[in-house]
């Protein structure tokens, strides 16, 4: 359903963020991208989403390739679960759920925040599914805690039934047992509409857990794409070793006046 | 050795008393002095000791001439209402408004020709409150008209705010022309504003009204706007690449998060309209300020007196509540 077709983006710096890279992600599949920073998992993302255009190949969505024109129209079947968040701090969960019906809903229905049963009623499912409760609907987003805020954030993905979601890094800032049980809540609303996930994760314990498929980068390139069975011991090693390496640096980034 | 301790016993000293120091303070000293005496600064200074020692009985002052005529007739205040019974048409006896008496007094009028005193007996019908309640009348005018001020400027500065924000202006031409409006707005006072609408629109709260509206609109909007660049722009980025329009962005993910800021703006201005308002009588727009201009020029100081007071509870009043109001809301 999704193609990359020998993809390229080189930005104005020369940094070649993805070099040649060609994938196909069939309905709902749950396909990992792991790598360390700087490997190109966000920008294959971003073109997906229609914020970054490749500079050579091209990405079709359902059999059709995304261009400037189109985008508005490939934005709105694509549901986002972003690294921060992002969710509406003082609004209620229930409207940073509905939220992501915007694009579809009129400008004074919207403005008077007027949604229909139906519309609100799928977002309680959402909400229901992803282990929400309905003293958790009026309150405001920046009331819940980390992981609570992140199953927000799926509901908000999955509500305007999108065919593809993208979640960068939705697991970043949780700890193991929340991060478990939040991408047990994404697999399982994705499985249950059929939608496909393309998610960038760099722990690879979560990613043999989870995925389907997975998808390592390195410096703008495929390493290893295959089923977590496929994947031996070596490759595991050398992804572990990688993205170890990563965790490495930022941990002596974050406090280097002491490493250095 | 030796040589090298006479070396740092030679360097400079700190001087504090310089050439240069003087110089400048003694060339502050001249500007300071021709621009007090510009300002009557040194009037003011001799006039307000001339006062100090005219109060301990040494020689005259004007300044305390002018206090003493204030205060000898403004106190007692004068709350009560006198009117001539001859002069209110189909007035019933038998059903006076509350609290009200009639009262004999006498009427003198000089004669120039006959050069005599001719008193004449006449009726008053005195209303004990009635001044009273025809200043706090005009006192809820005046809150009136800060309330449509308010109402007004804000209707001006909301779409004007958006417009003048990098982020949401359609073009950036748009941004400056906006920008550019608001502060013409902005740097024009009341006072001015509401003389040409006098002008225009005639004596009466109409011309205040849209005076207030017209300067704080100017003011509204520059806060609005700053609001709206300075909210987060990762909730605004999340709802924008899902394909929602910027309007519904804006009333999404940047209203929920302004709106605090935005209230308590409002208030603040709405409190200062009110304040305002109470001024702009003077030059005829309406609110207690004809009141208390008409009173002035009649010399009518204890009616002033009253009307102050009056003023200055209601600021009282609105101080303390727009602060729970406040506390309340944030």
């Amino acid at each position: 359903m999704l193609v990359f077709d020998s993809v390229s983006r080189q930005y104005k710096d020369g940094t070649i963020a993805v070099n040649n890279v060609s994938l196909q992600i069939p309905q709902g599949e749950f396909c990992v991208l792991l790598g360390p920073s700087g490997a190109g998992k966000s920008t294959l993302m971003n073109m997906i989403n229609g914020v970054v255009a490749p500079t050579s190949g091209s990405v079709a969505f359902c059999g059709e390739i995304i261009t400037k024109s189109n985008m508005r129209q490939f934005q709105r079947q694509v549901g986002m679960i972003h690294q921060q968040l992002h969710l509406i701090p003082r609004l209620s969960v229930l409207h940073n759920v509905l939220s992501g019906l915007l694009p579809e809903r009129g400008f004074w229905r919207s403005f008077f925040k007027f949604f229909s049963k139906e519309d609100q009623i799928k977002a309680f499912t959402l909400l229901h599914e992803v282990g929400l409760e309905a003293k958790h609907l009026q309150r405001r987003a920046s009331d819940l805690s980390g992981g609570q805020q992140q199953r927000v954030a799926i509901a908000r993905a999955f509500v305007s039934d999108p065919k593809v979601v993208l979640a960068d890094e939705p697991v970043a800032s949780l700890d193991p047992t929340m991060s478990r049980s939040v991408l047990n809540s994404l697999k399982s609303a994705a499985k249950h509409r059929d939608a496909s996930v393309v998610c960038t994760l760099h722990q690879l314990e979560y990613a043999l857990e989870f995925a389907d498929r997975i998808v390592a980068l390195r410096a703008g390139r495929v390493f290893f794409d295959g089923s977590p069975k496929d994947l031996d011991l070596q490759t595991q090693h050398a992804i572990y070793s990688l993205t170890q390496i990563e965790e490495k640096e930022r941990v002596g980034k974050r406090g280097n006046e002491v490493a250095v | 050795m030796n040589v090298t301790e006479k070396k740092w016993q030679d360097w400079p000293t700190h001087q504090v008393i310089t050439p240069k120091r003087i110089f400048f303070i003694l060339v502050a000293f001249i500007l300071l002095s021709i621009s007090a005496h510009n300002t009557e600064i040194d009037k003011a200074a001799v006039d307000t000791s001339k006062a100090f020692l005219s109060a301990v009985g040494m020689g005259d002052s004007q300044v305390l001439d002018g206090a003493v005529r204030f205060v000898s007739k403004a106190f007692p205040i004068q709350i009560s209402e006198r009117t001539e019974i001859s002069r209110i048409e189909g007035l019933d006896r038998a059903d006076l408004p509350w609290f009200a008496y009639v009262e004999i007094g006498e009427l003198r009028e000089y004669d120039a020709l006959d050069e005599k005193w001719t008193i004449e007996q006449t009726e008053y019908l005195v209303e004990p409150l009635g001044y009273l309640k025809k200043v706090i009348i005009k006192m809820w005018e005046t809150i009136e008209m800060g309330f449509w001020g308010t109402l007004i400027s804000v209707m001006i500065s909301l779409p004007l705010g958006v417009l003048a924000t990098k982020n949401y202006a359609p073009h950036r031409l748009v941004y400056t022309g906006a920008r550019f409006w608001l502060s013409f707005h902005r740097a024009m006072p009341e006072l001015i504003i509401a003389l040409f609408l006098v002008l225009m629109y005639g004596f009466g709260p109409v011309a205040g009204v849209l005076a207030l509206a017209i300067h704080t609109s100017g003011v509204l909007g520059k806060f609005f706007a700053d609001e709206i660049e300075n909210a987060p722009n990762g909730p605004q980025l999340a709802l924008k690449s899902a394909g929602t329009s910027s309007l519904k962005v804006l009333r999404y993910a940047v209203l929920p998060h302004v709106l605090p800021a935005w209230i308590a703006y409002v208030q603040y201005i709405f409190e200062r309209n009110i304040r305002t308002a109470t001024v702009l009588g003077i030059v005829g727009a309406g609110g207690i300020g004809m009141e208390l201009k008409g009173r002035w020029d009649l010399f009518d100081y204890d009616h002033v007196s009253t009307i102050l007071l009056v003023i200055f509870i209601t600021v009282l009043i609105l101080e303390f509540g727009s602060q729970k109001l406040r506390t309340k809301t944030l």
